[in-house]
């Protein structure tokens, strides 16, 4: 009984800091009168309409149609039953759920049902629904780290600001809240904490194929598109600048007005508002890459993350102003610049100086043919050089990344869709084989379920890899079997695996 | 003393407000002053090619909440839903309920008209192209709807639509062609490579040949169905098919509907074809221009063709819920009286014999799954 009024002192105690600040803020941006000009970063559009692309480009909508029996693909409804799923998750996912724009199309309905795009993109908006998710969305990929910032005054602000917004007063004390470090975005998608990963799509995506239930197939199908989409939402930012040059303080922080609460990314606010959703441009190419890392990073350099890092500037990675008095060359400015560079690319090639409040592009051409696109904006005023990023590099920085961020997810999706399990019936036995894998596969089991007239699913065989591999294995069918199904959970040369398939049977067996 | 302080910077926090977002589109279509987000808003709905009103079109408007700083996300979200008028005016209340939290933003209001035969009307972006939208207002709103073209896909247009529970459901008949859309499979409207508009068809959909409580009414059955397309052969302008499940009861008291629109000498040759494969197959000659019953286990089938729709019919029903033959029969006649509400048979494509789906003993009524 000690404890607990000791604890609900405690909260009493930070709520009424909280409050404290709060008002002091609020009275300041109320000073300031502001609150009816802000703008924000709109996320959920941008990744909606990246991960929508990727999902029409890829061959999910047919792996959906021919591997799972869902005969309208992405169109299909598929349900996600509430009541199947443990108190504690239901309340989060539902919490982040409903908060969804029904203007977007895939806010799942109040019975739970959604198709099977609205839930993929429906993944990838709620990937980042709090400050703790988007710390690990960072991926720096000539180091391997995720974001890293010394914080300083500005950590303390912005800790301050979120208690004040709703957090609590300990983990301002603790640290616990400082945005400014988390894990490498690459890591993040096999984190057990996320509920959006790869993981928690592997695990769900088994269990659409294995429970036993259909409502239970249905909800666990359900989850492993909302991870997909999760995980395709930390792909899609490794196309982000700020999130692969270390940048949360410059992008993130800088205020769109003096209100001390409206603080967003003004690249991704742009994105949003000159794409939308449904404007966003389809995929150039699929991307095919060996393994998950490589389509981040990796040594050929191709990785996304990689091309991102080394062809963008993001608003807090662009040189520091450089100084300019009666014995500064040219020469001496660019020096300077590329000397205040974390990142030695994009290089800052020869500057033009001569004249003042003239506004000049660095600009660089992605290849022999291709149109130059303005990378950095720089402008001499009186004493100084100035370097920033304005509305111009915004649209040619978007222009060129959101077709190629596409076709990566795109890839992505076949990527860890490459398994494959082919039953064919063969008098009163079903045979699988596995296609699709890189190379054997390894560990796990080859599990082949039969389905009776009421949809319910046993499994009827279990045939273990025993390292050697497994690509085929076949079962007798018990009588009244309607369909059968496979999955193998294991890992092949590209890693993880998940394969599997469906066979619907003649009634008469 | 801290408590009144409290009080005075709680009651100021109290007076503050969420931010609200600029809205992009004026308060009237004549005018530049900028609207309020928070509504109200009305206009009118009308056909861009006649100029006439569009009554009984949904109007879906919503107001999307985001909260948090740096990295601002999804909060919350209000949705209205009406119908035009008969003069096609809708009107949508000013938003009453804000969100809360010191970070909290009204940053979006987007409207979206759906009328069935129209290009779904977004106050944001436009179709086919997905630009952005210039010409929509707070109030006195116009809103042309385009006339649907051949030309446009429907996976395209799901895809630019969006919107919440009642834009899909009043739009899920579109999900069907879309999925063919993305198939590639059939024409659906498509450009081709140079440029040509492709034939435009759709596809076949009998979700109005029977209904549950029909079935009902015949046969006396007091359970529910859940309603869903047999899995044996995809839908195609060719083929439909709906399954009624009896909820939570063995698979005798479901009930079957397949049906093929083929032209007339293909669907003569698949009602012979099913005639030949179907088990126990027993020419009774009672619907249509010509039938016949099949059997397997408690599952009974009746097929049936009628020549010159070129359709041929089979259904399904096993002995707990048909428990007598003549009520397959009775349901039988209740699907051929609304035949003629099907469009006549696109072209086939190839030899029809070869193109149409053919059914194997797999897919043969008495033996499927209803």
């Amino acid at each position: 009984m000690r404890g607990e009024a000791n604890t609900g002192h405690g909260k009493r105690e930070r709520r009424l800091a909280g409050a404290l600040v709060a008002g002091l803020l609020c009275a300041a941006s109320l000073g300031g009168g502001l609150e009816r000009s802000a703008r924000a970063f709109d996320g959920a559009t941008t990744h909606a309409g990246l991960t929508q692309q990727a999902a029409v480009r890829s061959r999910l909508h047919k792996i959906l149609g021919r591997r799972l029996a869902r005969p309208l693909g992405l169109f299909d409804p598929i349900a996600l039953h509430a009541e199947l799923i443990p108190e504690t998750e239901r309340r989060l996912l539902q919490e982040r759920l409903l908060a969804l724009d029904p203007a977007g199309g895939y806010r799942p309905g109040q019975d739970g049902v959604a198709s099977a795009l609205a839930w993929t993109v429906a993944g990838s908006v709620i990937a980042k629904s709090s400050p703790g998710r988007m710390r690990n969305f960072f991926l720096d990929p000539s180091t391997g780290a995720g974001l890293r910032d010394d914080a300083a005054v500005e950590g303390t602000l912005h800790a301050v600001r979120q208690v004040v917004d709703g957090g609590d007063l300990r983990d301002v004390m603790t640290g616990a809240s400082f945005p400014f470090e988390g894990q490498p975005s690459v890591k993040w998608l096999e984190d057990p904490e996320n509920d959006v990963g790869l993981r928690a799509f592997r695990d769900a995506l088994e269990r659409a194929v294995a429970d036993p239930d259909p409502a239970q197939r249905s909800s666990s199908l359900a989850r492993a598109l909302l991870a997909l989409g999760g995980s395709l939402a930390v792909l899609e930012d490794a196309g982000n600048p700020a999130a692969v040059r270390n940048d949360f303080r410059g992008s993130y922080l800088r205020g769109a007005s003096s209100a001390p609460f409206d603080r967003r990314s003004s690249f991704e606010h742009a994105v949003a508002d000159l794409y939308g959703t449904s404007g966003v441009p389809a995929p150039r190419a699929v991307v095919q890459r060996d393994n998950v890392a490589a389509f981040f990073s990796a040594p050929d350099g191709q990785g996304l993350a990689d091309r991102t890092q080394r062809r963008f500037f993001s608003d807090g990675t662009v040189p520091d102003d450089g100084v300019v008095d009666h014995d500064t060359s040219a020469a001496d400015i660019v020096k300077a610049a590329r000397a205040s560079l974390t990142y030695a690319l994009p290089a800052i090639p020869r500057l033009e100086l001569r004249e003042l409040g003239v506004r000049h592009y660095v600009t660089i051409s992605d290849g022999p043919g291709a149109r130059p696109r303005r990378v950095l904006a720089y402008e001499r005023v009186p004493g100084r050089v100035r370097f920033f990023l304005d509305g111009a590099v915004y649209l040619d920085t978007a222009r060129a990344l959101l077709p190629e961020i596409a076709g990566y997810a795109a890839g992505f999706v076949d990527h860890v869709l490459r398994g494959e399990i082919k039953l064919e019936q063969d008098g009163g036995r079903v045979r699988a084989v596995v296609n699709g894998p890189a190379g054997k596969v390894r560990g796990g089991s080859l599990r082949i379920f039969a389905e009776d007239a009421s949809g319910r699913r046993r499994e009827i065989g279990s045939f273990p890899s025993d390292g050697a591999g497994i690509d085929t294995a076949s079962v007798a069918l018990p009588a009244g079997t309607r369909r059968a199904a496979a999955v193998l959970r294991g890992s092949d040369d590209a890693g993880p695996l998940v394969a599997f398939g469906e066979i619907a049977l003649p009634a008469s067996r | 003393m801290i408590a009144i302080a409290a009080s005075a910077v709680l009651q100021a926090a109290a007076g503050c407000g969420p931010m609200v977002e600029r809205p992009r589109f004026p308060s009237r279509p004549d005018s530049i002053r900028p609207a309020d987000l928070l509504g109200p808003y009305d206009g009118k709905v009308i056909d861009g090619e006649t100029d006439r009103p569009i009554a009984g079109a949904t109007v879906a408007a919503s107001w999307a909440f985001e909260r948090g700083i740096g990295v601002p996300g999804p909060a919350d979200a209000e949705e209205v839903v009406v119908q035009t008028g008969a003069d096609g005016r809708y009107v949508i209340p000013q938003l009453d309920r804000l969100p809360t939290g010191l970070s909290a933003r009204v940053r979006r209001f987007t409207l979206i008209i759906y009328q069935r035969g129209f290009v779904a009307w977004r106050s944001d972006r436009r179709f086919p192209g997905t630009t952005p939208r210039r010409d929509f207002s707070q109030r006195g709103n116009v809103a042309r709807l385009d006339r649907w073209q051949p030309a446009f896909t429907h996976a395209q247009h799901l895809l630019f639509m969006g919107g919440g529970a009642k834009i899909r459901e009043v739009a899920a008949w579109e999900a069907q062609q879309a999925s063919l859309d993305l198939e590639g499979e059939t024409g659906g409207g498509r450009m081709s490579a140079d440029g040509e508009e492709t034939r435009a068809t759709a596809v076949l959909d009998i979700g109005a040949l029977l209904t549950d409580d029909e079935i009902r009414g015949v046969t006396g059955y007091v359970g529910s169905f859940e309603k869903e397309k047999l899995s044996d052969l995809p839908t195609t302008e060719f083929y439909d098919s709906r399954h009624f499940k009896a909820v939570n009861k063995p698979e005798s008291f479901d009930v079957g509907l397949r049906v093929w629109r083929l032209g007339v000498a293909a669907a003569e040759a698949q009602y012979q074809k099913l005639r030949r494969e179907l088990p126990k197959a027993d020419v009774t000659d009672e619907i249509g221009d010509a039938s016949f019953r099949a059997r397997s286990g408690d599952i009974g089938g009746l097929v049936f063709l009628v020549r010159d729709r070129g359709v041929v019919v089979s259904l399904t029903c096993g002995s707990g819920q048909c428990t007598d033959p003549a009520q397959l029969a009775t349901i039988g006649k209740l699907v051929e009286s609304r035949l003629s509400d099907l469009p006549p048979a696109p072209p086939l494509p190839a030899a029809p014999g070869d193109e149409a789906p053919a059914p194997g003993p797999a897919h043969a009524p008495a033996e499927a799954k209803p």
